[in-house]
């Protein structure tokens, strides 16, 4: 029990460093990140308030009998409608987003935590009610996209396995099939919808794409959502297909991040084991060799699978152990 | 022979599973639908009722005009511009707002209250959040390791000999409790003071930010008529940091527990969630050995 106790404190203080290089990076990458937006979106945004300024003083000038108060109270009316999802344009009979599919399509986006935010519930009963279906819902999310997920790798590796049978060669089969599910993900859920997109939708294939990753990556802005505009009429199967594809879209790409988190720890934590076996030891010396009984298995284990360089390691390994035997 | 077995069940476990997701989305969908389509009908109906007064009032203005005005204030809000007030109100991507924005990014918050508008700046989104997220991924689970040394530590304080079990269940509740007041408790209270909202809707605020759905209704520092203290952003920001490592591992337990009860012991195989589950497991080893 102490020794565990001890190692979680020693492992504090030996992460440290690597935190704080984590934390550096963090801050740094967002830095960069806020300045490159500034830098991009800042003159356009600039444009458009003027291009506002400039409609509105038009518009107070074609009407005089409009005044400025008056026009703001508008301004202000109009927004807190959209806000709650009202469509302005036209006439009243148009059908409300409330409906049934808006509402499934609401459900969707709140427990896959994509959250377009261009529907949100506006009364007090419904926000509550919303929290607690995110609360319940979103675990039941996580399992579901980690049950998708391994069906995927395990069909993946079903499929390298037969044909590494039939080839000869388990390597070339593996490394061949991964490629090959990975670029059929690619194109599957990120290249080709764009298409379908930008043939019912109308927008860019580039728009199409942005739209894609950033609901696959569950960031979800809401500038762009499928089947809001309502001057176009779209086929009963759109909106059904659409959330298979952010189904399984996500669980591929919740794969594909994972195995860049796994590549970004593996890199950084290379002689996880050399560090970890002497900090047990250093522990138990700490400790005063009260409960320790010295652990041969994991001397060796350390010192066998550390022969990468990392001298000082394993003389600390060496001298640890003398010292405890 | 009983690896068939074993796969049957599991393929049943999946279908099960499947069903009971769309089971309930279907549930969500219909009391959203109840409780909004009302609220939603009255709030077209208010808006109609103003746009037919404000032309009575002012008669000089056409229906026309009106409805032009009307698209020209909805493209506007839709590319972040906010239209009430002067120009003098700052510009929505000076540097705060786009760090801000890309710490959304990041995290997946994604409010969407400021979104690129130019092409240039989709494009460059995209590739800042390929590489953004799994850094943000990565950085979260030490925070969480971080948080369970703390938890461990704790334990120790309260350890008495054979009374393992209470203690991890009472160190549990403790973590809870003091992560559930700390993150989502009292933030509500300093974001009703300071944007004069009720407590439910801080409440409300807090729990879409912190799950990372976002949906950008409730967003802090945004309004234009109140002048913001200059950390006000900045300690908002480190309290989203800390409190999405802390419902990580919240949500992380609520599958966990969710699994165990549908007694769905399956290994895990490298997903995204498995990455999370680690910082859970890592506390676990040291308290099996409690006993020896």
């Amino acid at each position: 029990m102490c020794r565990a106790q001890g190692e979680a404190v020693a492992g504090r203080r030996w992460r440290l460093p690597g935190t704080l290089l984590l934390l550096l990076a963090y801050v740094g990458y967002l830095l960069l990140g806020s300045a490159a937006f500034w830098a991009l979106e800042g003159p356009a945004s600039h444009q458009s308030a003027q291009q506002l300024l400039q409609d509105k003083w038009e518009l107070l000038g074609n009407y005089t009998c409009l005044k400025g108060p008056a026009l703001e109270r508008l301004i202000q009316g109009i927004i807190k409608a959209y806000k709650s999802g009202v469509t302005l344009q036209g006439n009243s009979t148009s059908l409300g987003r409330w409906n049934f599919v808006g509402s499934f399509f609401f459900s969707v986006s709140a427990i896959t935590t994509i959250g377009y935010g261009n529907l949100s519930p506006s009364t007090m009963s419904a926000q509550i009610f919303c929290i607690f279906f995110a609360l319940f819902g979103i675990p039941l999310n996580l399992i579901l996209l980690n049950r998708i997920g391994q069906l995927m790798l395990s069909g993946v590796q079903r499929c390298a396995k037969r044909l590494g049978e039939k080839l000869h060669w388990q390597e070339a089969a593996t490394i061949l099939t991964r490629t090959c599910a990975l670029v059929t993900g690619l194109l599957l859920f990120l290249l080709l919808p764009p298409f379908l997109f930008s043939v019912i939708e109308g927008w860019t294939y580039e728009e199409g794409f942005y739209y894609s990753f950033i609901t696959l990556s569950t960031i979800g802005f809401g500038d762009y959502v499928i089947g809001m505009n309502p001057d176009l009429t779209y086929p009963c199967w759109y909106k059904n297909l659409v959330s298979v594809w952010i189904l399984f879209g996500m669980a591929w790409l919740a794969l594909v991040i994972n195995l860049c988190i796994t590549l970004l720890e593996n890199s950084s934590d290379l002689c996880q084991c050399g560090k970890k076996k002497s900090k047990e030891l250093e522990q138990e010396l700490m400790d005063g060799n009260k409960n320790s009984s010295p652990r041969p298995d994991d001397v060796e284990s350390c010192s066998s699978k550390d022969t990468k360089p990392e001298d000082s390691q394993s003389e600390w390994c060496a001298q640890s152990l003398s010292e405890t035997m | 022979m009983s690896h068939l077995v074993v796969r049957g069940r599991r393929i049943n476990w999946t279908l099960v599973l499947v069903l009971g997701y769309l089971f309930y989305l279907l549930l969500g969908a219909m009391v959203f639908q109840l409780l909004e389509k009302q609220a939603e009908a009255q709030c077209r109906d208010q808006f109609q009722l103003e746009k037919l007064k404000f032309l009575q009032n002012y008669t000089c203005l056409d229906k026309q005009a009106l409805e032009q005005f009307v698209q020209v204030i909805l493209e506007a809000w839709e590319k972040g511009v906010n239209p009430e007030g002067n120009s003098t109100n700052p510009s929505n991507w000076d540097f705060s707002n786009s760090f801000f924005f890309a710490g959304t990014v990041v995290t997946t918050i994604g409010y969407g209250n400021l979104a690129p508008s130019t092409v240039a700046g989709q494009v460059f989104c995209v590739f800042y959040a390929l590489f953004g997220v799994p850094l943000n991924l990565a950085f979260l689970n030490q925070l969480g390791k971080g948080l369970n040394a703390h938890l461990i530590t704790l334990e120790r304080w309260v350890h008495k000999p054979g009374r393992a079990r209470v203690v991890q269940t009472l160190a549990l509740a403790l973590f809870l409790t003091a992560g559930t007041l700390l993150f989502l408790v009292f933030p509500p209270m300093i974001f009703s003071y300071v944007e004069g909202w009720s407590y439910g809707e801080g409440f409300y605020f807090t729990f879409i930010t912190l799950s990372t759905i976002g949906f950008g209704d409730y967003v802090v520092g945004t309004d234009p008529n109140k002048h913001y203290i200059s950390m006000y952003r900045s300690l908002a920001a480190i309290w989203i940091v800390f409190g999405l490592a802390w419902l990580a591992l919240v949500f992380n337990l609520g599958a966990d527990l969710m699994e165990k009860f549908l007694q769905l012991n399956w290994h895990k195989p490298g997903t995204a969630e498995e990455a999370i589950t680690k910082m859970e497991d890592d506390p676990d080893q040291p308290r099996i050995h409690i006993p020896s």
